[in-house]
Parts: C-alpha cells; structure tokens; sequence
C-alpha cells in the first residue's frame, strides 16, 4: 500500500453515500467484510484515478462507541489513518449532518465535505452560504449531486489533493469549562501524541469513552486526576459529560448556521410528509402494506403471465426451465456423448447428475432476481423503513422488534440475505433471535420441495403453498413467544428508533447493482455448492456393494449370478419391503447409509430411505431436495423397456406410490409431514454460514441449529400423531407423547412472563 | 414538563430533557434529540411516533417516546 493514497468516504445514512460511491469508483469495487465484525466493507478505485482507494465507512449518525458500525468507522479512521475523509453531507438536513462532520474535522485528517443534494436546497428556494461556512469548518466544499452525478469528479479530485497536501483544524470551540477541562486533559495525558491528534483524544477521554481510555492505557492516579476536571465541568454545566459535549456541537452548528443557511419557507409539508401522512395511516398502513407485499410476490413468484397472471418471474423461470431443464438438455447431452462413445457412467455423470441437478436451480434465478429486484426497489425508495415502523407494534407482540420483519421478508427470497439484514437490529439478543427464526420463512429454494409435495399429493393444489408461508411465519412467532420466556431471550424487545429516509425515486444503478450482487452470489452457489453435491449424490445413488461386488448397481443387477433369490430376500428384509420391490437403488451407498438415519424419521412418518435422503442432502441446498427426489425416482427400470423421462408427472407418481407405500396408506400426511420438517429445520450449509458469521460464535450457531432441527421434529410429529387420528391408524403410544409436546408447547405459550422480565429501561 | 407521547400532532415543541439507559440516550442525542432541540409528532400508530427532528423524519417506539421531556 506504500505510495498509495487511502481515501475513507464517511456520512450519516441516507445521505446519498452509496450512489456518491458507485458514481466515484463505477466496477471496481470489492466486497468484503470487516476485521473481526460483519459489518459489510467496500473498496474500490477512483474512476479519476485509479491509484487511489475509497473506502466506504458503514452509515454512522456520530464516532461514539455503540453502534458496531460508529465502532468499525472509528477504529478504521484511527489506526488506519486514511490520507483524507471525503464526508457526504445532505444539504437538506444541514444540521444533523455537521454533528458528524465536527467529529470528524477533530480526528487530525484532511476532511472535505461533498455537500450533496444542493439542487433540491436550491429548489426549495433555501440559500447556503458555502464559502463561508467551508470557512468556519475549516475544510473545503464542493457542491455535489450524487444522484445526477454532478460535481463528484470534482469532490474526488479535491480530496486527492486534500490527502496530499491539505490540513484540517477544526475551528469550533466548546464553551469555558469544557474548554477548561479539555486543556488539562491535554496536558496530563496526550501531550506526547503527535498535535493534531491531541483534540480528539482528549475530547474523548472528557466523553469518558471506555474504548479511548482502554487503548491510552492510562494510569489510576492520571485517571483520578483528569476525573476530578470532567466532575468539575459536570458539575458547572449540570448534566453529564457525554451529552455536554453533543449539546455544545449541536449549539455551535445552530449559531454557525444562523449567517449561513437562508431557509425561504418553513412549516410547508415536504413531498415524504404527505406521503407517510397516507402511508403510515393509522387505518390505510396495514392495508396497502398488505397490497404492496401482494404485489412483490405476484410479480415475482405468482401466476405466470402466459398463464393470464401478471408475475414476469414465473414466465422467466418457465421459460428458463424449458430451455435448461427440458428433456433436451438431458437427453441432447445423454445421444451426444453416447455418439462419442462416452462410458456410461460418464453419461450419467453429466446427464443425470450435474446437468439435472443445476438446471433445477438455475430455472429459479429469474424468479429470485424479480423478487431481488422488487425488495431493492422498495429498499431504494424509502417504502422498507416505513414498513420496519408499521409492522413493530404488532411484531412486539412475539417479543421481537419490527426490524426483525426485513430479514423475513428478505429471507423469502434466500436466507442467507435475510440472516445478514439482522444486521440492522442494535440490540444483541433481538438480533439472535432473528437469525434463529429467520430461516423458517420458505425461501425460494424450498419452493421447489413446495410445489413437489403439491404437485405429487395434493393435485397441485394452491393451498399447499399458502400453508406453507402460514407454517413459516406460526413457527416465527410461536418461536418469538416461547424463547422470550426463556431466560436467555428474555426481556423486551429494545425500544425502536429508526431514520425514515425521504421517499425518492429509485436510482436504478443502485437497485440494479443491489439485485445484481444478491442474485450473482445465488448462482455462484448453483455453480459450486450444487454442481458438486449433484456429482456426489449421483455417485452415491448410482454404486453400491451388491452381494460382495463394488460397482455401478444397475449393471450389477442384471447380472444373476450375483443377485440371487436369497440376496433379494436379504435386500427385501433390510430395507423392510416385500421383495418384489427391491430396486437395485437399495444398494446404494446412499441408501445404505440413509437407511439406518432413516428411523429418525419414522416418528414423523417419512422413515424411509428416499426422503431421509433427500432430507439430509437438503442441508447442502434445499434445491438439492427436489434435485434428489429427481435423481432417485428417475431410475430406468429394471427391464430397460421404458426410457428414463425427465417428465414431472411420470416422477411425481413415483413419488406419490412410494409416499403412499412406506406409511401403509398414509401418503399425503406423511408428505406434509415431510414438507413440514424440510422447511423449518436447519437451512442449507451457505445459510448456516451466514448465521455462523453474523452469530460470530460457534455455541449460539450450534444453539440456532438445534433448536430449528428439535422445533422442525416436535412440529411434524405432533401434526402425524394427531393427523392420523383423523386418517385412521393412530398410535396410542404416539398420540400420548403428541399431545404431551403440545401440551408443553401451549403452557410455554400461555405462561406469564417473569417479574425480573419486564423492560427496564433506566 | 411532560413526555413526547403527550404532544400534539403536527405542534412544534422544544426538548427539555433526554432520558433512558446511556447507550440509548446518546443514540437518541446523535440522531438529533438534543435539549433545547425542537421536535413535532408528525403522525401516530398503535402509540409509536413518527417525528420530526431536526430535518428527519424519525419513527420512535412508544418507550423510547416516553424518555424524551418536552
């Protein structure tokens, strides 16, 4: 990095941050996160010039210590000192703004201000005297507008030549005793740091910032001394020393702005008040909430526009499908590479195996970038804080805040998203719980395991996807409620606050590099994750050990030598069918191992090889779920007479036969059973991960996994045992323990919260 | 004195005192609820706010709206 120049880019949130970014470095950025937090970090090269190196700070009101964002912006400013800070600042909210860029000017870094949406200041008729108040900040201004792109050369070749030759001293003071205070603090502690930093430190130190005291490593008897100065100014200025500090930059920024800021009107209703009048309404809200999210998911996921529908996703996917997933694919590939003489197993490798298995999931990437697409829209207009804020009071209800809704309803698109969107929630126990429960929501790739189970069971039937999303958000707040009696959870959720941004037009280079970025990371996955999972699977479903020989089953199968009437019997009795079933996938490694794992299930009424299978390999990606069904059920018979068809009914038949077959009639039940559990247990390894990263400890993500997984059983057992009492066939054994589950889950429900629980908010 | 939750849609008041935890108290004071600071009550539901302050709108929950004196 030697020689290089180091450009930070800081600014409230919603001050045009991102878009000042994209416009200042176009594609060359990189993506990564934070030393140590999960903050996400943005670099990228100057389009100006490409030696130097933005980087983009998390959004931050202040440089105090309590958001973990203030924490990651402070640390980089201070142990990494950047050459220069380009601070964004939104005209239109001057003042709140500059409390920042106070803070700022104090570190000992060249600061200039970008000051961004002047065009609106100027529309509003309001006037700001630039020059005079660049001179009372002490650092340059430029006139930018992020949005439409003007003057960000310009602020990005000003702080180029801050970080090479500029100063900046902060020019405001703070009143007599704090002033008083400040000088002693100098003297007794920083005087030995190099000058331009002395201020800051010792501002903080007054603030009594527990991470500025930490790293000074001061002295018991210099801690006492400088105690008794900031007592003093406390005592003078009665209030304590953090908030005399924040009052006396907001005094100063009022009384600089007096001579500056010409405002024209005032007590007008803005553009973003009319609308939050009508759409936080107390009545309308929740409504046109409700038609909003209607439409998201019918544009997105809904009923095809070739289908008299209006979802451009499904018509995507759908189209997709016939050209990825058609037989064409399969079967083109399978005559290809039997022309060239390929051994068949290689035939199967690729046919059957990769091709199947990714052309399964790549049919969902137009469907998952709608959706993207659609959430980045609202996100960029201002629509999902406001929707934060009208779903909080009922969410506080389950003991979780309306932030946690973002993460859900990011998550029914992919949850690894949804599990980083807890990232907004401050409060840490609130966060957990969100990540746990935010996996319950179907994602996209359960839909497929939705519409297999619809489609194989229940003729399609639409209400099986509704119960779906029914099941996802009852297990979110059954979830909300039982672990806020725990004692771990326990609490109320913490009090919300939250900047709604002014609604604006979406900027489409910011909407489209968001839905790009989520939508890229789903197929890199179908690209690695999955093409090597389908090759494993396959293997696993394709040899075998068949009567003491190693090998493809299929041919080991048409040999009799091997496969003797006694070896069937054998075969017959293991897997628990009557002997003129056995397929020679009943010597599968994987039937093999699952076999055995398969009791798990039997409770739950799927004990059967197939769908423990089909269950386990979902940890790698839920796709995999229905990828697998097709892999397994998608055998040539053993006679060879009929051609292996990737046909949807010819599979979902199997399926159904099979259902029907290992629960003694019960076929549908134990689909839903099988549903049930899929889509509430631990979500795919990539998600896992990101509850991994955003948990940041491995007994808190072993903790989430487990209580998804045992919440997953005890909800699918109850529904069979119970279930079945209506289908015929019950357990007495199992009912009693159903009910037991039940009756516990209710008392967890319907207990009072404990006294020690109640919010305590000092 | 009296708590936030109390003023009137749409009036103009000023901020007497900011109460609550440390930690909440100075996030509150960062956003720009500052004493001597104004604020509006832009519009209610279910009993949470949404504010005016300084020239942001803010959605504060109820208990949060209780700690600000006006």
């Amino acid at each position: 990095m030697e020689g290089q120049i180091r450009i930070a880019l800081a600014g409230n949130p919603n001050s045009g941050k991102t878009t000042l970014f994209n416009k200042l470095t176009g594609a060359n950025q990189f993506v990564g996160n934070w030393p140590g937090v999960t903050v996400e970090k943005k670099e990228g090269k100057l389009i100006v010039d490409k030696e130097v190196v933005l980087t983009d700070l998390p959004g931050i009101y202040s440089l105090s210590p309590y958001t973990l964002e203030e924490v990651v912006a402070r640390n980089y400013l201070m142990e990494e000192k950047p050459d220069a800070i380009l601070n964004i600042v939104d005209a239109t909210n001057l003042e709140r703004n500059l409390y920042l860029t106070t803070q700022l000017t104090e570190l000992g870094i060249p600061v200039v201000v970008a000051l961004n949406m002047m065009d609106l200041v100027k529309k509003a008729g309001d006037h700001i005297n630039v020059k005079e108040l660049s001179r009372q900040l002490g650092c340059k201004i430029v006139e930018i507008s992020a949005l439409k792109g003007d003057g960000v050369r310009e602020a990005a070749e000003s702080a180029i030549e801050a970080a090479k030759s500029g100063k900046t001293i902060p020019q405001h003071s703070f009143s007599g005793p704090v002033e008083h205070a400040l000088a002693h603090i100098e003297e007794v502690t920083v005087h030995d740091l190099p000058e331009e930093k002395q201020r800051w430190y010792a501002i903080k130190l007054f603030e009594r910032d527990e991470k500025v005291v930490e790293a000074l490593k001061l002295s018991a008897e210099t801690k006492a001394h400088i105690e008794k100065d900031i007592a003093a100014a406390e005592q003078e200025m009665d209030d304590d020393a953090e908030s005399i500090i924040t009052n006396e930059r907001y005094v100063y920024i009022g009384q600089m702005l007096k001579g500056i800021y010409k405002k024209k009107g005032t007590g007008k209703l803005s553009v973003s008040d009319k609308i939050d009048r009508i759409v936080t309404n107390r009545w309308l809200a929740l409504p046109i909430f409700a038609v909003v999210m209607f439409l998201v998911y019918a544009l997105s996921m809904g009923k095809s526009i070739a289908d008299g529908g209006i979802s451009i996703g499904t018509w995507l996917t759908d189209l997709t499908n016939d050209v990825l997933g058609g037989a064409w694919l399969q079967d083109g590939s399978r005559a290809i590479l039997e022309s060239w003489g390929a051994a068949p197993w290689l035939v199967g490798l690729i046919s059957d195996g990769i091709l199947a298995g990714v052309g399964a999931v790549l049919g969902f990437v137009p469907q998952m970038l709608v959706l993207f697409l659609m959430l980045c829209l609202l996100e960029d207009c201002g629509y999902m804080a406001r929707i934060a804020f009208i779903m909080d009071r009922i969410f506080r209800r389950f003991g979780l805040s309306g932030k946690s809704f973002i993460p859900m309803l990011v998550g029914t698109g992919c949850g690894i998203p949804g599990v980083m969107a807890s990232r907004t929630i401050e409060n840490e126990r609130d966060r957990r719980m969100t990540i746990m429960t935010t996996t319950f929501m179907p994602c996209g790739a359960k839909m497929p395991i939705i519409g297999l189970i619809a489609g194989a069971l229940f003729g399609g039937s639409t209400w099986i996807a509704v119960s779906a999303y029914f099941i996802g958000v009852a297990a979110i707040v059954l979830s909300g409620i039982m672990l806020k009696k725990t004692k771990i959870f326990a609490g109320d959720p913490a009090p919300f606050v939250m900047e709604l941004p002014a609604y604006h037009l979406p900027a489409w280079g910011n909407v489209l590099r968001g839905t790009w970025e989520r939508g890229w990371s789903f197929i890199k996955r179908a690209g690695t994750v999955i093409v090597v999972s389908s090759i494993v699977i396959w293997f696993l479903t394709s040899f075998g050990v068949v009567n003491g020989h190693f090998g493809m089953v299929e041919s080991l199968y048409e040999d009799e030598e091997i496969v003797t009437n006694e070896y069937v019997a054998a075969v017959a009795d293991r897997m628990d069918i009557p002997e003129e079933e056995v397929e020679p996938m009943d010597d599968s490694i994987l039937a093999r191992v699952a076999q055995p794992v398969s009791v798990v299930f039997r409770p739950l009424g799927f004990g059967d090889w197939k769908p423990t299978a089909a269950t386990v390999t979902g940890l790698v990606a839920k796709e995999e779920v229905v990828a697998n069904f097709g892999i397994m059920y998608a055998y040539d018979d053993n006679d060879g007479e009929e051609e292996l068809e990737e046909n949807g009914d010819q599979i979902w038949d199997r399926v159904a036969e099979d259902f029907n077959a290992f629960s003694n009639g019960h076929g549908k039940l134990a689909a839903f059973t099988f549903m049930i559990f899929n889509l509430l247990c631990a979500p795919c390894f990539a998600a896992i991960g990101a509850i991994k990263r955003e948990m940041n400890s491995r007994k808190w993500t072993w903790f989430a996994i487990a209580y998804q997984c045992g919440f997953a059983w005890v909800a699918a057992f109850i529904v069979w045992q119970i279930g079945r009492v209506f289908t015929g066939g019950m357990s007495i054994v199992g009912l009693i323990l159903a009910l037991l589950m039940l009756g516990f889950v209710l008392w967890m429900l319907f207990r009072p919260y404990k006294e020690s629980q109640k919010l305590t908010v000092q | 004195m009296m708590p936030l939750i109390m003023a009137d849609t749409g009036e103009e008041n000023i901020i007497r005192r900011v109460g609550g935890s440390p930690d909440m108290k100075k996030h509150l004071e960062d956003m720009g609820f500052v004493a001597g600071g104004a604020v509006t009550v832009l519009n209610t539901i279910g009993g949470n706010l949404i504010v005016k302050v300084k020239e942001s709108r803010v959605a504060v929950s109820r208990e949060m709206a209780a700690k600000i004196m006006i």
